[in-house]
């Protein structure tokens, strides 16, 4: 990679500005079928167990619930106030945590345990501790300097002591949305929250050692303007989480039913949505934050940072990681596991889920086995996504390929983008250049075998690049 | 260096033009038959074998999982693996299984029976494997004819009986599994494999049960292998890093 350095050409985003994946996966979630299922991932988890150094093994918490709705929302959510919901919820994870758990070798430790939404904390810190003792009842936490707990937190619904308790707990990572403090946007998203309350739980985090924060920022919603998102942009940098993700707000209502209540009209231009963008890129990158790829960025000396330049950096459903080297387990309703050479889901419904847990089955209701061409190109996507380059000599020789016949159409595909200097083709590999950096999903699209069928194409299932 | 240039071939299981079975036809043996040297030097072609009525066909593909043949099976045949890998084992009164080898492209399976009516041991397959069966009684009696073929019939039996002596000695963690990746290296090797670079067919409970380890010893043992700089592994797959280091520790074992 180009000395993490990124060259922003407006004209070049909006050519290359269409819809397209944003692998965090490979095959993405639209190649899972329902053919995959319980005894498939039964299987997968025993193969996975025959390997000689089985993988550690890294938990995903899937908290469905958010107490307010925020319309720019694509997540899998469901909106409620009723906090008895969470009991209930809880009752049927810690069934599926034991039968997800017989699944694996007692030797597999589990190196990171992150717990996503919705939001997480619609869950009370003592209800988070009890997930956290249910899951150490149920698998062996490795005793690893980087073992990881983290937690996605809505800054309104959380303090300082929380924070303290959750510490306690074993929490060591937080990440924080923020996505813009202009007034306007945060009337217009639904989402009001102030400097101060987000500043107190994050120097909250600082002062219990938790060993990164995260902030999650949004360009493209209704009503920001450069002026307003600049000023959250200072805010956020003088803060000094030591990373910072910057969203494109995707506006799909058609997939998204919140998005419905957002105005159109009060959505930025292309032009505005661009420059919001560039921005950004400016302000972190002078703040002293590199780029780390697709819409994340962190401190020199964040592990994010240190990972990416020895080659140890990942991409999975929970984003970038450093936990190269696990296989996924995602609990609770719409979580994604990735065991082995298996991709599964849980169902994406609440009453779903319910039924296979309360019938003493596992909740998995889609998936996919990779086969070898899909390893190889799922192995090449995260190569370029992490480190900014395709091997190519290194996946001739692991994969017994030759890389020029074997990807002919992807290289044909790859020419217009070599053409306008977004990689380079040299003699051992393909490299990103600084000008491809902002566009790397757009470079894996010309591996990405399942592109080439027009079904996919026209059913515009992924939002745009930029 | 190391890889291609130094070991030359591709990492089992995967195929090229050098370790793919070239299948012969109605003249010539298949390129991974045990026996079709033993017989060519005897200046006994395929027809020959047929006009003596001795059978020769391919089976399979076997998947992961299928056995090949059960303990107590009417012994019928003896087969070489053309592709893929197949365990055998036996299960003893308490249900206990004991793995009794792992069999590679280009080596017998069902030697163990010629003494009885039935098969001793069960086979299974580990991944896809194909297999060339012989009836035996003929290849026997052809045997009998042919001193060459009779002594590569012994040359399998003994390298058989060998191997499973390997791992009756007192031997540390370390050097039982460092004797068994070397093994595998030299035997992947010898057909056309890369030396340095395989993947693991079998499970680490399987690799455990035969080298008489626990799973969690096996992983152990390998992590600092590779901490130490000798080999890495991926998944199934594993390389050499440091040939030297691990020969020299299986040196004893294999009584090199």
């Amino acid at each position: 990679m180009e000395s993490q350095s990124i060259a922003f050409n407006a004209d070049l985003l909006r050519r290359y500005d269409r819809p397209g994946p944003r692998y965090t996966s490979y095959p993405t979630a639209p190649q899972f079928h329902p053919g995959f299922g319980e005894r498939e991932l039964r299987d997968a988890a025993a193969t996975s167990n025959g390997d000689p150094i089985p993988r550690r093994l890294s938990l995903y918490v899937h908290v469905p619930f958010c107490a307010s709705p925020c319309f720019y929302c694509g997540c899998n959510r469901i909106i409620t106030r009723d906090t008895s919901r969470g009991e209930a919820y809880l009752a049927r994870l810690y069934r599926e945590i034991a039968l997800t758990a017989g699944l694996f070798d007692r030797d597999r430790a589990v190196i990171q345990l992150h717990f996503g939404g919705g939001t997480p904390n619609f869950l009370s810190p003592t209800q988070l501790g009890a997930v956290v003792e249910t899951l150490h009842g149920h698998f062996r936490f490795s005793d690893s300097q980087d073992r990881d707990i983290s937690i996605e937190l809505d800054p309104r619904f959380v303090n300082a002591d929380d924070i303290a308790t959750l510490a306690l707990i074993g929490f060591n990572r937080a990440s924080f949305g923020v996505q813009d403090f202009d007034p306007a946007v945060q009337q217009a998203v639904n989402r009001i929250q102030s400097v101060e309350q987000t500043r107190a739980v994050v120097d909250a985090c600082r002062a219990h050692g938790f060993r990164s924060v995260n902030v999650d920022l949004i360009y493209g919603l209704p009503g920001q303007t450069a002026e307003g998102f600049g000023r959250t942009l200072d805010i956020v940098a003088g803060m000094r989480p030591d990373r910072v993700a910057v969203y494109g707000y995707a506006h799909m209502p058609h997939l998204f039913k919140p998005q419905k209540q957002i105005d159109d009209c009060l959505l930025p231009s292309g032009e505005t949505k661009l420059a919001l963008l560039q921005l950004a890129i400016e302000k972190l990158v002078a703040a002293g934050y590199l780029y780390i790829g697709m819409d994340h960025f962190a401190l020199p000396d964040d592990e994010l940072a240190l990972a990416q330049a020895r080659g140890g950096l990942h991409r999975n459903f929970m984003g970038y990681t450093t936990h190269a080297d696990s296989d996924l387990l995602g609990l609770g309703v719409s979580a994604i596991s990735h065991v082995g050479d298996s991709f599964s889901q849980n169902p994406r419904d609440l009453p779903s889920w319910q039924a296979a847990l309360d019938e003493g089955r596992l909740p998995v209701f889609r998936g996919m086995r990779l086969d070898d061409d899909d390893q190889l190109r799922a192995d090449l996507i995260q190569q370029l996504m992490c480190q900014g380059e395709v091997p190519m000599a290194a996946m001739e020789r692991r994969y017994a390929i030759d890389f020029a016949s074997y990807f002919a159409t992807a290289l044909e595909r790859l020419a217009p983008l070599v053409e306008d200097g977004l990689v380079r083709i040299e003699e051992r590999r393909i490299s990103v250049t600084s000008r491809g950096r902002l566009l790397l999903r757009n470079i894996a699209m010309c591996f990405d075998r399942y592109l080439d069928q027009p079904a996919t194409i026209a059913t515009p299932r992924f939002s745009r690049a930029i | 260096m190391h890889g291609d240039a130094m070991s030359g071939g591709v990492a089992f299981p995967r195929q090229d033009k050098r370790t793919l079975a070239d299948d012969g036809n109605e003249l010539r043996f298949c390129s991974t038959c045990a026996f079709s040297q033993a017989c060519l030097d005897q200046g006994m072609d395929k027809r020959a074998l047929m006009d003596l009525h001795v059978l020769v066909e391919h089976i399979g593909p076997f998947h992961a999982g299928d056995h090949l043949f059960r303990e107590g099976d009417p012994f019928e045949a003896i087969a070489a693996v053309r592709a893929g890998t197949v365990k055998t084992y036996v299960v003893d009164r308490d249900g206990h299984e004991h793995v009794l080898g792992f069999h590679l492209p280009g080596e017998v399976i069902g030697l163990n029976a010629i003494d009885g009516d039935t098969y001793p041991c069960n086979a299974v397959a580990l991944d896809t494997v194909m297999l060339c069966r012989f009836s035996f009684p003929k290849i026997a009696v052809l045997a009998t004819r042919l001193p060459g073929l009779q002594r590569q019939l012994f040359r399998l039996l003994s390298r058989d009986i060998g191997r499973a002596a390997l791992l009756a000695g007192d031997w540390s963690a370390d050097q039982r599994m460092a004797a068994f990746l070397v093994g595998l290296s030299r035997r992947l090797a010898a057909r056309g494999f890369s030396a340095t670079r395989f993947q693991l067919t079998m499970a680490r409970t399987d690799i455990a049960n035969y080298l008489r380890l626990a799973p969690e010893t096996v992983s152990r043992v390998l992590r600092r292998f590779q901490e130490e700089g000798r080999l890495v592994v991926d998944r199934r797959e594993l390389e050499f890093l440091d040939a030297p280091a691990l020969e020299a520790l299986a040196a004893p074992v294999l009584r090199d």
